[in-house]
């Protein structure tokens, strides 16, 4: 028996109860059903890889102490690393608050995007800490918050994860600026974890959900998009068709048991793992069960989204700017450069205007060899051409009280008062088909976009391995440094211990691993672009060969590009 | 948005509602100005829920199918925002005015003679093109949010789409389908916070549609049907009714109309309770208020007036009827503990009322008066008036009518007083003095009767803070009688019959799905609704009409201001008729008398942490279906007192969680879930927990916790996780199915016979039979005899005689040695 609040039958037997009043009075409209199946079939994860249906797993993800138990070792650890910050041995390589945080910590956030995605967003203690103030628990389910509750305005939020991006890049100029990640002075790295600290408690406390993480940490872009590669599709629905006829959602809303979605994602809609941060409260909230944690292929999630947004695109075009930075950054040039316009303005390393100069050219750069390739290649008659679909019939689905629905022409007739009528009722009498549009940065569509938008998401992988590549050298260098540190802590180990000057690899040994992931990102990339453009860019291509030799090209170049830089940085030192 | 003029209605074949909001019937004036409407649709984050498509009333929103997310027709959209408050990841945004003709008022007269004046003030909608131009203002939502602010869920679009085609008896007949007092509604029902304050203009910001006014104008001008009976679910059922106030006129109705035998227990001499001697006939007329009681009684409805209703002649009730519903309302009329309160001169807002209508409406004396010093009666008395609520405005505007001075006072601000108010504005059109921020110190007498008050100034700074009263600034006013109406308690007498405690209408902290998914909570305190809570209001009303169904195990049920403590005549009429339907689906025969067999509903709740329990309840739902029963099993947190309503029979599963030495329970996720849980009332309940190593006191400790919300806990059993035995648990689904099963009688088995003969073939009737009758087979013979007697006075009687035959078949098929 299900009690759901749906046009039902007005009952004319006798022994059932009559319907509830108020579910007579509904007659909500049918939900457009026109094209689903196709639109999702590409990015739905296989039925049987949802690891929900393991009983243990199930249990897992059921408890409200699973997301609290995923953050708060990490909590221990952050706090640590504030606390040994400030109060700790000052020798960088020493200390463990920076050593765990940029020998270990930062190399390992990595590993976790490229294999699950939001495996670390799960677990992040500046979004769980600030999350339990604005939810006043560390794991029940309150109905009261604490805070302002506002909704990030529509012209801010609808540059999406570029906000993000944004971020990142103040971040980074900051973390070149005091050199925290070097990592120089303790203490630095103390401030700056407070800092994210602070400013995820302040919008915790001014805005609804996460929409710190959603939009503002300065790692969200990064994880996103570079986790789209993961192998876990997140919390997808077991049955779509459920979803679209399910009166609540409690998933988005919250119910009972769950949250709504603090990342604004719904798992009836889902095509990509992209803002899923695997916190299971839709899970935990479908009254249905109607809700799986489902593996995916790796790269399923760049490789088949139907949708393609225009903030990731331009995110991935400027990450990848912002790493080949920091690549050039170490050579010779770019020293002079900087050196020469450092006098000329009289600010220090690194001038803001080659930072963000050197960031805007690639990604600029990138774009526009992409429009070059879109005038060549693009058939002279594709448009972007949106599918509006309207709700089927206009007159309300009324199934109980079919007497009731109305005619106005009767009216018309008893009525003796002018009537007056809108542009609106003129439109429905004369349907020249819909009209409705979405023109915002992130849906507006134009012939750019058309090759921009799936080549950008074809070089995830590229930008990835540029990424992962640029943390090795530490790890390697350093990771046994961890040892000695844990033991400093305790008054033994110091700069002088073996383990403290230990290297896992050589410096030569260090520049072949990174080329060998600059060169799996690449083969990766090339495969994307491959698959992308078969079902993308082939059917509005007019030269089809050469538009396979373009995207072929592009990853081809970003990775040689990565590969050349750092050879060149290992020249350079 | 520039509002077209069509130059004749007669040319536009407007065919569908969409858009008519628009419809002005003054040329461009809209609710809030000129001015065009847009949609934002925040690309980013709508996720393509289409909760907002669903609900929108003009199909101004529709789906792009690459992007998958909403998209929106500015051309369309009248700004009634319903989509941003049903959006669940605030992906909307509405800039603009609301887009609504300005809406028509109804005018009010000011009586110019009051003394003995009892005429109503209040006047509906005159004539047609103003209703009609006021019904074009609904949207005719999808997802009403008006019909969940109503209190008994008048189904408003419907009846206002009547009204637009011009069919008054078909609209009276869709309000006639949840209400029985529309004319008595639509005169004293606070609007402003239930469906106007609920309508979605009124959340937007705007001016709702006047559904009050239009109900009043149906009611006004359509023909009020006679009370047919409209099925059978209560035929053979007997329910004694404690109290005629709109509670009790709410049950009797919906029993009557389905053939329940209803008698009414009144303790005054007129019925009517409330409608008849609290509400003054200048806003309901007697004519109107007098009506139900004429409809009933003609409808069989049984009266007992004069008759005071005492606890032991409860228990007498008890004996001889199906059902006792208790609906004698909340008599008890709060006292200010004053100095002085109990000199002479001083009475309670019952004993004013009834003695000022009698002496308005039936000339006779005004005692209350008596004794008054010389010229002081002709003079005009002072009539003080403790409170400015609603009640406080009718003994004032009474005490003009009689000639007298009135003075109210209440201690609140006004702007945080319940008061409606038009109720305020015509009382004072009146001449009665209204002073809020003002409180009563002490009484002073003189011979024993009252003579002066003490009057002292308060401060109220916010609606939920109480008002402080200013010392040293005292005032003294002449009065010569004082009236405390500050509301009223339900009276203590019948406290220890009810199933329950009175109802704590506070809304718990759990989310009703369904209220939420409606937007009607995020529409926050409107305006319109004097910046309360519209939607919590609501829901609360909705938790209190869901409580009347709960009733003791032995058939009494309590409804009305009995219930919740004082409400209103629109709620406690739904609580009412909730009641009533509740006694029609416990107490049902097991076969109706159009032969349907009565199917049991089980919900089973469950906690499961490792997956057992939940195996176990999934087992018991499958072998409880296997017997015959409609079952639900969900997790115990997703479920709400709608659901347990609903059922017959509740099962509670839980784990054992804890340590063998330290103590063990039921899980605290589950003593957590019972503890946010309303009174159970009667429902029935069963528990089981599943165990690892023994469940020691767990069953216990739930049986316990599940009392003290005062339910009834009929069966329980612990299953060890480690046996996994299957039979014990056959074992308990048999032994639930039998306490909720309808217990045959030969009444039934005749009734099913009856049916079977017209319908089914011999075969398929002995098969029905004998399935019917299983445990019961004694049945069988007792019909028999009862067909044989039957047949012997009516010999001719084909279907009595195929009667017996099914009987003799059945009888031999299930005893085949039994010679018949």
């Amino acid at each position: 028996m299900e009690l759901r609040e749906r046009p039902s039958e007005t009952s004319s037997t006798t022994s059932s109860p009559p319907p509830d009043p108020v579910a007579v009075a509904i007659r909500l409209r049918p939900a457009i059903r026109t094209g689903v199946q196709e639109r999702f079939a590409p990015s739905d994860p296989p039925k049987g890889w949802d690891i929900s249906k393991y009983p243990k797993v199930a249990r897992v993800l059921r408890s409200r102490k699973f997301q609290f138990a995923m953050i708060l070792p990490n909590q221990i650890i952050f706090w640590l690393v504030i606390i040994l910050g400030l109060l700790g041995t000052v020798v960088p390589g020493l200390n463990f608050g920076t050593a765990i945080t940029w020998y270990i910590w930062f190399c390992l956030v990595f590993v976790m995007m490229v294999v699950v995605g939001r495996a670390w967003c799960v677990m992040c203690p500046f979004g769980g800490f600030a999350e339990w103030i604005q939810r006043r628990a560390f794991w029940r389910r309150s109905q009261r918050r604490l805070g302002l509750g506002r909704k990030l305005p529509e012209p801010i939020a609808r540059y999406g994860f570029l906000i993000s991006v944004g971020s990142f890049i103040v971040l980074t100029w900051i973390e070149e600026y005091f050199n925290i990640a070097g990592p120089g002075n303790p203490w630095a790295t103390s401030f700056m974890v407070l800092g994210i600290v602070a400013s995820a408690l302040l919008f915790f406390l001014v805005f609804e959900r996460r929409t710190f993480c959603r939009y503002f940490c300065p790692l969200t872009a990064l994880i996103g998009t570079v986790g789209a590669m993961g192998s876990v599709a997140g919390y997808r629905t077991k049955d779509r068709e459920l979803c679209l006829s399910c009166a609540t959602k409690d998933c988005m809303r919250g119910g009972v048991n769950g949250y709504g979605c603090p990342w604004y994602t719904w798992p009836g809609s889902a095509d990509s793992n992209l803002a899923c941060g695997l916190c299971s409260e839709c899970y935990k909230g479908c009254p249905e069960g109607n809700i799986g944690l489902f593996l995916q292929k790796p790269m399923t999630s760049v490789v088949a989204p139907t949708r393609r947004r225009a903030d990731v695109a331009w995110a991935v075009a400027l990450l990848w700017g912002l790493v080949v930075f920091q690549q050039v950054n170490a050579t010779t040039l770019y020293a002079t450069i900087d050196g020469w316009l450092n006098k000329v303005t009289g600010l220090a390393y690194p001038n803001p205007i080659d930072y963000l100069g050197t960031i805007g050219l690639v990604a600029l750069g990138t774009a526009g060899l992409v429009k070059l390739a879109q005038r060549y290649l693009l058939k002279e008659d594709v448009a972007a051409s949106t599918t509006v679909y309207q709700a089927s019939d206009l007159e309300p689905s009324v199934t109980a009280g079919a007497q009731a629905s109305s005619s106005f022409s009767r009216a018309s007739v008893v009525s003796s008062i002018p009537v007056y009528a809108s542009e609106a009722s003129t439109n429905l009498l004369n349907p020249k088909g819909s009209t409705a549009t979405s023109e915002s940065f992130i849906t507006k569509t134009s012939s750019f976009r058309l090759v921009f938008m799936p080549l950008m998401y074809g070089l995830i992988p590229v930008v990835g391995a540029d990424y992962f590549a640029r943390q090795l050298p530490k790890f390697f260098k350093h990771a046994s440094r961890i040892i000695p540190d844990v033991g400093n802590l305790f008054g033994a180990g110091g700069v002088h211990s073996t383990l403290y000057n230990t290297r896992l690899l050589s410096n030569p040994g260090i520049v072949a691993v990174q080329v060998v992931v600059i060169v799996l990102g690449m083969l990766a990339s090339i495969w994307a672009t491959w698959k992308i453009a078969d079902r993308e860019l082939l059917p509005i291509s007019q030269r089809p060969a050469v538009t396979r030799i373009v995207t072929l090209a592009l990853p081809l170049l970003f990775g040689i590009g990565a590969a050349f830089l750092y050879v060149i940085m290992h020249a350079a030192s | 948005m520039k509002l077209l003029q069509l130059q004749s209605h007669h040319n536009s074949t407007i065919s569908s509602d969409t858009g008519t909001a628009r419809v002005s019937p003054s040329g461009s004036a809209t609710d809030s100005g000129a001015g065009s409407v847009h949609v934002t649709v925040l690309s980013d984050r709508c996720a393509g829920c289409q909760e907002c498509v669903v609900r929108c009333p003009t199909g101004a929103l529709s789906m792009e199918l690459k992007s998958w997310t909403a998209v929106a027709q500015d051309s369309l959209c009248v700004g009634c925002r319903q989509c941003v408050r049903t959006c669940p990841f605030s992906a909307i945004t509405v800039d603009g005015p609301v887009l609504v003709a300005p809406r028509v008022e109804v005018s009010h007269h000011v009586v110019k003679e009051l003394q003995g004046n009892v005429e109503e003030t209040r006047s509906g909608f005159l004539n047609w093109s103003d209703v009609l131009a006021e019904a074009q203002r609904c949207l005719r939502c999808p997802d009403p949010t008006c019909v969940r602010g109503c209190p008994v869920h008048n189904d408003i679009p419907s009846f206002i789409a009547a009204v637009r085609d011009g069919d008054l008896d078909e609209a009276h007949s869709v309000l006639r389908r949840t209400s029985f007092l529309p004319d008595v509604c639509s005169r004293v029902c606070d609007q402003a916070v239930q469906c106007e304050g609920a309508c979605t203009w009124s959340l937007a910001g705007g001016t709702p549609v006047a559904i009050g006014a239009i109900e009043r104008f149906i009611t006004d001008n359509a023909a009020v049907p006679p009370i047919v009976q409209e099925n059978a679910r209560g035929a053979g059922i007997s329910v004694a009714v404690v109290g005629s106030g709109p509670a009790g006129i709410g049950a009797a109705f919906e029993l009557v109309r389905s053939g329940a035998q209803v008698t009414v227990y009144e303790k005054e001499t007129e019925l009517g309770g409330l409608l008849h001697n609290g509400i003054p006939g200048f806003t309901l007329p007697r004519q109107i208020s007098h009506r139900p009681w004429q409809q009933l009684k003609d409808a069989g409805v049984r009266c007992v007036e004069g008759t005071t209703v005492t606890s032991e002649f409860v228990e007498s009730l008890r004996a001889h009827y199906d059902a006792v519903l208790l609906a004698h309302g909340a008599g008890a009329a709060l006292r200010l503990p004053v100095t002085g309160g109990d000199l002479k001169g001083v009475v309670d807002a019952t004993t004013f009322l009834n003695e000022a209508l009698a002496a308005l409406t039936q000339s006779k004396r005004f005692p209350l008066f008596d004794g008054l010093e010389d010229g002081r009666r002709e003079d005009g008395p002072t009539v003080l008036v403790l409170g400015a609520g609603n009640t406080a405005m009718d003994v004032a505007r009474l005490a003009r009518r009689l000639g007298a001075k009135a003075i109210c006072l209440d201690w609140m601000d006004e702007r945080f007083a319940p008061v409606r108010p038009d109720e305020l504005s015509e009382a004072r059109d009146e001449g009665v003095d209204i002073r809020f921020r003002r409180t009563l110190i002490r009484l002073e007498g003189d011979d024993g009767r009252v003579r002066f008050a003490h009057i002292a100034p308060t401060t109220q700074a916010r609606a939920d803070k109480l008002p402080k009263v200013t010392q040293g600034s005292e005032a003294i006013e002449a009065v010569d009688l004082v009236v405390m109406a500050m509301g009223y308690r339900i009276d203590s007498s019948f406290t220890g019959l009810a199933p329950t405690k009175p109802m704590d209408r506070t809304v718990p902290d759990l989310v009703d799905r369904q209220f939420q998914a409606s937007g009607l909570l995020a529409g926050g305190a409107p305006a319109f609704a004097r910046h309360r809570p519209v939607g919590r209001l609501s829901l609360a009303r909705e938790i209190g009409r869901l409580g009347a169904a709960l009733g003791t195990e032995d058939g009494i049920y309590v409804a009305g201001d009995a219930l919740i403590g004082p409400s209103s005549v629109v709620e406690a009429m739904a609580q009412g008729r909730r009641a009533a339907e509740a006694i029609m689906s416990r107490r049902a025969h097991a076969v109706s008398l159009a032969g349907e067999v009565k199917v049991a509903t089980v919900l089973i709740a469950y906690d499961s942490a490792g997956g057992h329990t939940k195996t176990l309840a999934l087992e018991l739902a499958e072998d409880l279906e296997h017997h015959g029963a409609v079952v639900t099993a969900k997790r115990l947190c997703d479920i709400g007192l709608r659901e347990i309503v609903a059922a017959d029979l509740f099962v509670v599963g839980t784990w054992v969680q804890g340590y063998v030495v330290a103590g063990v329970g039921p899980a605290r996720s589950t003593r957590g879930t019972v503890a946010a849980l309303p009174n159970l009332g009667a429902t029935k309940i069963a528990t089981f927990c599943s165990y690892g190593v023994h469940p020691r006191a767990t069953l216990r400790k739930l049986r316990n916790q599940l009392q003290e919300h005062g339910a009834h806990v009929v069966a329980e059993q612990a299953f060890s996780s480690q046996l996994n035995d299957r039979s014990a648990v056959a074992a308990f689904s048999s032994q639930l199915f039998d306490m909720v099963k309808p217990v045959p009688r030969t009444d039934d088995v005749i009734a099913l016979l009856a049916k079977s003969s017209q319908l089914s073939s011999l075969q398929n009737a002995v098969e029905e039979l004998a399935h019917f009758v299983n445990g019961h087979e004694m049945l069988l013979e007792q019909s028999r005899t009862r067909l044989i007697e039957q047949l012997a006075l009516h010999p001719d009687d084909e279907g009595l005689r195929r009667a017996l035959e099914t009987i003799e078949q059945t009888l031999r098929a299930l005893a085949p040695s039994v010679e018949v």
